[in-house]
């Protein structure tokens, strides 16, 4: 079995993992085993699905350890693997709204900040910035999500021309030309938004409050996707 | 035992409250970000969301008082409290403010008027129900027992 870490700069190779299937064998040989670099770790046969799914959970490093006995269920391991120290800022004008989708967000492991309107969003996106991802709602007084969406495409295009749209010297492309991923929040999917999202340059959307499974398909567009380490 | 019969109260209090359409799945959603690592998140939350609702619904109570009635700004009020209120789960809190919304888009200010009645009642009702399985998850937590959120 292959397993290739795939970075963010390139990949390199790492060891497969080795696992050792065994019908009669010992704590103590199961101990001995794993010292002497010969396996990772044993499952015990007849195999079992749940088993091997946990064991291979565990070797590889995904997901998160269990916590008060609840199972983590498996598309967490993926936005985890999306979202995992990914610097998001949320922007609502309800504080309520922007502490469940900031919760949300950090519970996969985002770092997460919050913005309360267009022009507090403005402020924080002032180029150069840290952020990965902004997750914008749409009907807000003042300045609405499409508005402030406008306004940092704007403050991004002027600075990339003045760019001219160098490569950094060492090939990596993180910031060579600034384009934030924007999604709009919405819990009124239905009315044909999703036009007047990306006319003003949003890159899609998400329903509001975040279900996991469309978050993931949303997120995913824009985040590849990184192995965890166990910590 | 007295852990043991708090624990049980509460999984018949919270069921009932999903059965009699007050919470949705959201309220789970709420529950499962609440960890060792952030313990108080449902009733932060939750409480905002008390704070948060009643400032609006006084809001709403002046807007419909005033001489001319701006429609746009009560229709963005209670755009807020449904919003928050799919936020949190509070499922028929959520459905009176749609229907308030289809309202405004009339300018009936006598069918407004009994829609602010019928969301402050809602709010009201799953008010009292949150507040008392937050004390049922306190008790428990006073008595040596694991949070059952």
């Amino acid at each position: 079995m292959q397993i290739s870490n795939w970075g963010q700069n390139g990949h390199s190779y790492k060891m497969p993992k080795m696992i050792l299937l065994a019908t009669n064998i010992t704590v103590a040989e199961t101990e001995k085993a794993k010292a002497a670099g010969f396996a990772d770790t044993v499952i015990m046969k007849p195999l079992r699905a749940s088993m091997v799914a946990a064991c291979l959970q565990q070797v590889l490093g995904l997901g998160r350890k269990p916590q008060n006995g609840r199972d983590v269920p498996n598309k967490c391991t993926g936005l985890r693997g999306l979202l995992c120290g990914k610097k998001i800022l949320v922007v609502d004008d309800n504080i309520v709204n922007r502490r469940v989708a900031a919760g949300a967000l950090k519970k996969f492991g985002a770092d997460v900040q919050c913005a309360e309107s267009g022009q507090e969003a403005l402020k924080w996106l002032q180029l150069p910035h840290e952020f990965d991802a902004c997750f914008m709602d749409i009907q807000m007084p003042e300045m609405d999500g499409f508005e402030a969406t406008r306004l940092i495409r704007e403050m991004e295009n002027k600075v990339n021309t003045q760019m001219n749209g160098g490569c950094m010297a060492d090939g990596t492309t993180k910031k060579n030309e600034w384009h934030i991923p924007i999604l709009a929040m919405t819990a009124d999917v239905i009315h044909a938004t999703l036009d007047k999202c990306l006319k003003c340059g949003m890159d899609g959307y998400v329903s509001k409050p975040f279900q996991e499974k469309s978050l993931y398909q949303a997120v995913a567009k824009f985040f590849e996707s990184k192995p965890i380490s166990n910590s | 035992m007295e852990v043991d019969q708090l624990q049980r109260t509460f999984h018949h209090y919270h069921a009932s409250l999903f059965n009699e359409g007050f919470l949705d799945e959201q309220f789970v959603q709420l529950q499962q970000l609440q960890d060792e690592s952030n313990p108080g998140f449902v009733v932060e939350v939750v409480s905002l969301f008390f704070e948060d609702s009643e400032r609006l619904l006084n809001d709403l109570s002046k807007a419909l008082d005033q001489e001319n009635v701006d429609f746009r700004k009560i229709d963005a009020h209670v755009h807020q409290l449904k919003g928050s209120s799919s936020s949190i789960g509070a499922q028929r809190v959520r459905d009176a403010c749609i229907a308030f919304r289809n309202f405004c888009d009339e300018r009936n200010i006598e069918a407004c008027l009994k829609c602010l009645q019928q969301v402050r009642q809602e709010y009201l009702l799953v008010k009292t129900k949150l507040e008392a399985l937050l004390r049922l998850e306190q008790q428990i937590v006073a008595a040596g027992g694991a949070s059952p959120m």
